[in-house]
């Protein structure tokens, strides 16, 4: 079944599958640029080395800031790109579902009572129907344009608390606010990249089903394995604690003397960002797995199918 | 900005009669991944753990000297942490584009067709070189932050310099952070060149086969 609101998770109804993807084109264009922001921080930074009192505070404020901010694009150029593979996922899905009847032939019979079943990649279910998104599916759906524009705004912000900083250096309560404010908005760009990729692993189960489904045989679908459901508690907790960063410096922000608080909260923070790629790593990987498991199922059919 | 290719030999291919299966890269990606994984799960909670021991120190008023020595050790195993992740993400979208040529190859060949694979584009080995350069600058970053926090902790290197050291590495680390995240985005646009590579090729098996 097709919702309504996958229509906007699809190409367009008549894109050529032959034509090069411009979001590839505008991700490597964009990682670039925030690579060059980066660069030019990296040289503040080096300068700042040198420096001593209030010009020392004062310039790392800023790098800090571009920095991130360098980051934070680089980031959003992986979800344009991530965007990018679910449109050209669904591209040669639809050219798997128009020539496989061809190279199946007519599907062999399939004893495989329906249920679940041991394959080679783990768990899967054999249903007669497509079976329809799982609960992560559906959220991830709807939470990465959020969570990337939200990502995007608060670092953008905190660019701009950065330069405020640097201005008024020493300025404590600016320099807590730009990291919370900055920590917070990386968590959420790659919470947006860990949506896109549930979102991708959607569109594979999808297509998937639906690609069995019009050949008319049994659906076979893997079951959630155990690293997609390492990968959404990884990045819930992720995001809980760059939440709680951000929270923490806000707090630390009217202190006269936060130094033994910034002890704690700069590694905090870090560890909220390590944790949500750590989840990351794993959708890779639930996503290689799953790719694999639809090559194997391809290839079953190719060879039970008759095509004489 | 689209080009026109119509068919799969328009890209640089290998024509081969059977199908190719892992390249060195990919097959490094599939064994090693999950203990990179492992290395920066171990990694974050170790760093923080010595960020909270640091914040106590600060708020003890102990040496400064300790509490130089923490701050590099709590940035070098943090950073060890993230050199890990990194690679295993890395490593993660080598092992898709593993699947992906050899799923692809072993069902041309299932066809009886020549079995086209495609060629390592640019982007991989952008992919690939970026990600050995970031490696390998984080992990001297870290390194290095370790063996200042021996110096600073013995006595053989003043807090200054220590100080500055810390400032300096950060904008190694920072640098090298940035080139890992624009590898992995080159990593993954090679995803998109061979999803529209398979997108072609597989109609062109229809023709094969009959």
């Amino acid at each position: 079944m097709t919702y309504a609101a996958d229509a906007k998770l699809r190409p367009a109804a008549g894109t050529d599958y032959k034509e090069a993807s411009p979001w590839r084109t505008r991700g490597i264009a964009l990682a670039l640029a925030g690579l060059v922001v980066a660069t030019i921080a990296f040289f503040g930074n080096l300068v700042a080395a040198g420096q001593s009192g209030v010009d020392q505070a004062s310039n790392l404020a800023w790098t800090f800031g571009v920095t991130t901010t360098g980051f934070a694009l680089v980031k959003t150029a992986i979800a344009v790109v991530l965007w990018g593979i679910i449109l050209k996922l669904w591209l040669r899905a639809d050219s798997i579902k128009t020539t496989l009847p061809q190279l199946v032939g007519t599907p062999g019979a399939d004893p495989t009572p329906l249920g679940d079943l041991d394959t080679p990649f783990g768990k899967v279910a054999v249903t007669e129907k497509a079976p329809g998104p799982l609960p992560i599916h559906k959220m991830a759906k709807k939470m990465f344009r959020p969570m990337v524009a939200m990502g995007l705004m608060a670092v953008i912000v905190g660019l701009i608390v950065s330069f405020v900083a640097a201005g008024s250096a020493p300025n404590t309560a600016a320099l807590a606010w730009m990291q919370g404010l900055q920590f917070l908005g990386e968590g959420m760009l790659l919470s947006g990249i860990a949506f896109l990729l549930g979102t991708i692993l959607w569109a594979i189960r999808t297509a998937g089903g639906e690609v069995q489904e019009a050949l008319g045989v049994k659906v076979y679908t893997p079951k959630m394995p155990g690293t997609a459901k390492a990968f959404v508690a990884l990045m819930m907790l992720g995001l809980m604690v760059s939440i709680a960063q951000f929270i923490g410096y806000i707090v630390v922000a009217g202190s006269s003397d936060p130094a033994s608080a910034f002890a704690w909260l700069g590694p905090f923070r870090e560890v909220g960002l390590g944790l949500i790629l750590a989840g990351i790593a794993l959708a890779l990987v639930t996503i290689g797995n799953v790719l694999g498991f639809q090559f194997w199922r391809i290839q079953n059919l190719i060879k039970n199918g008759d095509r004489s | 900005m689209a080009t026109t290719s119509t068919t799969s030999s328009d890209f640089a291919i290998d024509v081969s009669k059977k199908g190719l299966g892992y390249n060195k890269p990919q097959q490094m990606g599939r064994k090693l991944w999950a203990p990179m994984w492992v290395m920066s799960i171990m990694a974050f909670p170790i760093a923080l753990i010595l960020g909270i021991v640091r914040s106590n120190a600060i708020a003890s008023g102990e040496a400064e000297t300790t509490i130089a020595a923490l701050g590099h050790t709590t940035t070098g195993i943090m950073f060890i942490g993230f050199t890990a992740v990194f690679a295993a993400i890395s490593f993660a979208i080598a092992r898709i584009l593993g699947e992906f040529r050899k799923g692809g190859g072993e069902i041309q060949e299932l066809v009886s067709s020549e079995v086209r694979t495609l060629k390592m584009p640019p982007t991989a080995k952008i992919f690939i070189l970026g990600m050995a350069m970031a490696m390998m600058t984080l992990l001297i970053a870290s390194i290095i932050h370790l063996v200042v926090a021996g110096q600073v902790s013995s006595g053989s290197l003043s807090l200054a310099d220590a100080e500055t050291a810390a400032i300096n590495l950060e904008a190694v680390r920072r640098l090298g952070v940035s080139v890992y995240l624009v590898a992995i985005t080159f990593g993954l646009a090679t995803i998109i060149k061979v999803l529209r590579f398979q997108a072609i090729r597989v109609r062109e098996l229809a023709q094969v086969s009959t």
